[in-house]
């Protein structure tokens, strides 16, 4: 069928030439799009799309869309921007119900006017969508602390190519009514339906916040001092090394080799005394504890520093703990470093042109506890890349899911793991 | 299952587990026709494998024999988790209880499913670490059993469930495999997250051989309050007046009047027989924190009605507070022979209405209700007690019980809250999910289950083989008397 034919059958809007390029994935161009209005309205969408079938991608805010395999065709644009209310507030019940489409940071000012807070922090959340973030797995620095998405939604609406919607969790904080559908969902990059609703529980904002600083010579010293503060009970909110690239990048101008910031926060006595442990420690590894008051645009920098990016190939590895040194050590001489301890990762800026060596070296490094993953790579280069690495244990029953859930395979096609 | 077959089977599994391992003795099988549930039946055949790869070899060869598994552990299931319905094959982790490792540098733990939840946490003790999930049954009930549930307990409220603390899991599938998922020692892996799926999943879709479990540094000190209130209405009230302040309690737990008699009975924990409601609160922390939050809450709880808030002033005081409450359920033998539990949740602002409901259905009814439950998450456990001698009280008792978890569903809540749908709510899910939500599911586990040989019979709607399938021949018989009060903390 040529390309005038087959965007005669394909369902949703015809988009402009310039629509068509800021949705472009990986080189990839949209014929149409799907802009639905509510979970019921992107259930009906994907039905149509199923039919055809034609190949969608879903969008959010975009701030994640470089993450994952280039796509093995992409016809629909199936944006969850017509779907952005805060559904339920309940501040004294902790929890909320939110559409998919919601900006995150949105949703997080709504929570703010009652003292409350998502304590999930991705990057970009002006732009960043609820929705997005929970099918990217996006998580930012305060992952130390309070956990990923995994830990604070609680229900879900997905729209599925049958057409059908269907929940699963609920709206209190504590069920096991049914299986644990969220789990599946979060991560999947929208590979098994399209997230139209999430529950989430919230906390309230803590009462104090502080940042200490050190600087060290080495990476090494910084990686322990960080890893025995997450062993304490007075355990940072965040805890992240990086080197001075990285500290330029988040706005300090410090000559440091490497510095450990440290974000603290709970009851303010709580605070100081985790702001003197945190100093002690420090000193105890061999680094300088430096000023503490910082712009809390250090904070917002380094979060987003890790965020998907044009031109920028982007490197995660995730390993057990005591694993960083040995992957600290196949770190590329030219790459820029932000690592988080307590949660084994590090992140990695490499040169294009070594990315595919610096890959190999650093999968080597991590070995069978660890992985590496391509967050982020140019068109010109991801083709040449292995996104997500060897297939996990257990991929012949994430396909069989896959199978299940997408029978003609719609849904991000070749995008995630294993080419599903 | 026929003679012939079962003898077959039997030589079977003998040769995967050994001779002593393996036993169809109808008289030796009856220890394994119940849980803490009312709920029975037989299984054929019991097998106590010793290692993991015994177990996947078990499951294996059941699967090709077409006949159904049901994994268990301490058999403490509230909601008949690990009774057989289908008869068949149970596993029991008698011999799989060991921790494998201790690994405080990546805080975490590796255990068999077998492990009792309190050993793990009192091997961590001596380093400064515990695991955080306690259901009240810790000294009974094990990790592996916790993994089927998704398990909950009082110090839930502030660190969250079994999913939140498990980083990994060992499954055996009914192919034969076995396989790792999840990131077990790293934070997480790519690929679905099956470990999270898995979670709750009660055994219907693989049999657990190994667990990655997050640890954590004990708090330097817990401070535990009691709180006195005139009702469970004032109590409920002064919940949500510390939520709002901002205080995050490690845990509020609610007791009512008829609890409190009971509980006072039994184990003279301190509580006022004349109170209408008693809350137990507790806050961790650095000890001058713990100390300025333990004042800030008995003040917000004196300003909301409380007539009397008493904080323990030692470990002994704060131990004699909490015996109180997990020996809460075994203390009701107190007040009658026999009693049904719940597990249901509200939103933690419709307690006060909910509460006022399920007593509307007592004082109807004329069966007395007792509440004893984590209030700081809205879960609640109404104990309908009753007398199984009696002809028709039973089955009154069940028609309370739907009634109530009506009640927690139609206020935005759920029909349980940690002990899981098991045999006892597979038609109360109906109340929170639709059938398009129950397809779904039921389309997910046979990926994983596609003759539905694990655990079957449990957690979906239609009795028998799952969801969509036709109802099983014959019922199964209920127990006349249901083994309950009395003897140790067993449940919730």
């Amino acid at each position: 069928m040529g390309v005038e034919a087959r965007a005669k059958v394909l369902p949703g809007h015809q988009i402009s030439v310039e629509q068509q390029r800021l949705m472009s994935v990986d080189g990839l161009l949209p014929s149409k799009v799907i802009r639905p209005s509510d979970a019921q309205d992107a259930a009906r969408g994907l039905r149509q799309c199923d039919l055809v079938p034609a190949r969608v991608v879903v969008w959010g805010g975009g701030t994640q869309m470089r993450l994952g395999s280039v796509p093995r065709g992409y016809d629909i644009a199936f944006s969850t921007a017509g779907m952005s209310r805060l559904l339920e507030y309940e501040p004294a019940d902790l929890t909320c119900r939110v559409e998919a489409g919601m900006r995150l940071s949105e949703l997080q000012a709504a929570l703010a006017a009652h003292g409350q807070r998502l304590p999930l922090d991705p990057p970009h959340p002006q732009r960043a969508t609820v929705g997005g973030m929970v099918a990217a797995n996006a998580n930012g620095l305060s992952r130390a602390r309070y956990g990923t998405v995994r830990d604070w939604v609680i229900g879900i609406a997905v729209a599925y190519p049958s057409g059908k919607v269907a929940r699963a969790g609920g709206k209190v904080v504590k069920n096991v009514a049914g299986y644990d559908l969220m789990k599946l969902h979060i991560g999947a990059l929208g590979t098994l339906g399209v997230v139209a609703e999430v529950n989430f529980k919230i906390q309230t904002r803590p009462e104090a916040q502080a940042t200490v600083l050190g600087h060290f010579d080495g990476a090494l010293p910084a990686i322990g001092a960080a890893a025995r503060l997450a062993r304490e009970y007075l355990a940072p909110s965040a805890a992240i090394v990086i080197d001075r690239h990285v500290l330029w990048a988040c706005g300090l101008t410090a000559d440091w080799r490497w510095t450990l910031a440290l974000r603290l926060e709970g009851y303010a006595r709580e605070v100081d005394a985790a702001r003197d442990l945190a100093s002690r420690v420090v000193r105890e590894a061999g680094g300088r504890v430096e000023g503490q008051d910082i712009l809390a645009a250090f904070w917002d920098a380094a979060r987003d520093w890790s965020a998907p990016a044009d031109e920028v190939v982007l490197l995660r590895v995730i390993t057990p703990v005591v694993g960083l040194p040995a992957v600290m050590v196949a770190v590329p001489a030219d790459a820029q470093a932000l690592i988080q301890p307590p949660s084994g990762i590090v992140d990695l800026r490499v040169p294009a042109t070594t990315a595919a060596v610096a890959l190999e070296g650093l999968r080597g490094a991590a070995g069978a506890d660890g992985q590496v993953v391509v967050l982020s790579a140019p068109p010109s280069v991801k083709p040449s890349l292995d996104v997500w690495g060897p297939p996990p244990p257990g991929f012949p029953i994430m396909r069989a899911l896959k199978q299940a859930l997408d029978p003609n395979g719609i849904l991000n096609p070749g995008r995630f793991v294993g080419g599903i | 299952m026929e003679p012939a077959k079962l003898d077959s089977l039997l030589r079977q599994l003998r040769e995967v587990v050994g001779e002593r391992y393996a036993f169809a003795d109808p008289y030796e099988v009856r220890l394994y026709q119940y849980d803490a549930s009312p709920e029975t039946a037989l299984p054929d055949i019991v097998v106590i494998p010793g290692t993991a790869q015994e177990v996947a070899n078990v499951v294996k060869t059941c699967a090709e024999a077409g006949v159904p598994i049901t994994a268990r552990s301490a058999a403490s299931s509230l909601a008949g988790g690990t009774v057989p319905v289908e008869h068949g094959v149970v596993i029991t982790f008698a011999r799989m209880d060991q921790i494998l490792e201790i690994d405080i540098e990546n805080l975490r733990a590796v255990v068999q499913p077998g492990v009792v939840n309190l050993a793990l946490s009192q091997a961590l003790k001596p380093h400064g670490y515990y695991y955080v999930p306690d259901p009240s049954s810790q000294g009974a009930c094990t990790i592996g059993g916790n993994v089927g549930t998704n398990a909950g307990g009082p110090h839930t409220l502030l660190y969250g469930v079994t999913v939140n603390h498990v980083t990994g899991l060992e499954i055996a599938l009914p192919s034969g495999d076995l396989v790792q998922v999840g990131g077990r020692k790293a934070a997480e892996a790519t690929g679905y997250d099956l470990t999270g799926l898995l979670v709750g999943s009660e055994g219907t879709m693989g049999i657990v051989t190994r667990i990655w479990v997050k640890i954590q540094p004990l708090p330097p000190v817990q401070k535990t309050l009691m709180a006195v209130y005139p009702d469970v209405e004032t109590a409920s009230n002064a919940v949500s007046a510390i939520v709002g302040t901002g205080i995050l309690p490690a845990a509020i737990e609610m007791m009512d009047k008829l609890s409190i008699q009971a509980i006072e009975a039994a184990s003279h924990a301190g509580y006022p027989l004349d109170a209408g409601a008693v809350l137990l609160l507790e806050v961790d922390g650095i000890p001058e924190v713990a100390e300025e939050l333990g004042e800030r809450m008995a003040k917000v709880c004196r300003e909301n009605g409380a007539s009397e808030v008493r904080v323990a002033r030692s470990e002994a005081e704060r131990q004699a507070l909490w015996k109180g409450r997990k020996g809460a359920f075994s203390a009701m033998g107190r007040l009658s022979s026999d009693f049904y539990v719940m597990d249901g949740v509200v939103p933690r602002t419709k307690l006060p209405e909910t509460l006022a409901k399920i007593d509307a259905i007592s004082a109807r009814t004329g069966y007395k209700i007792c509440n004893v439950f984590h209030a700081g998450d809205g879960n609640l456990h109404p104990l309908v007690l009753f007398d199984a001698f009696k002809a028709g009280q039973y089955e009154a008792v069940l028609r309370i019980g739907d009634e109530i978890l009506k009640l927690c569903a139609d206020a935005g809540g759920s029909v349980t809250g940690e002990h899981g749908i098991g045999l006892e709510k597979r038609e109360n899910i109906r109340y929170v999910f639709s059938d398009d939500d129950l397809e779904v599911m039921d389309r997910i586990r046979r990926v994983f289950d596609p003759h539905l040989l694990m655990n079957p019979g449990k957690v979906f709607p239609g009795e028998g083989r799952g969801h969509s399938a036709q109802p099983p021949p014959s019922g199964y018989p209920r127990r006349q008397v249901a083994a309950v009060g009395g003897g140790d903390d067993l449940w919730v």
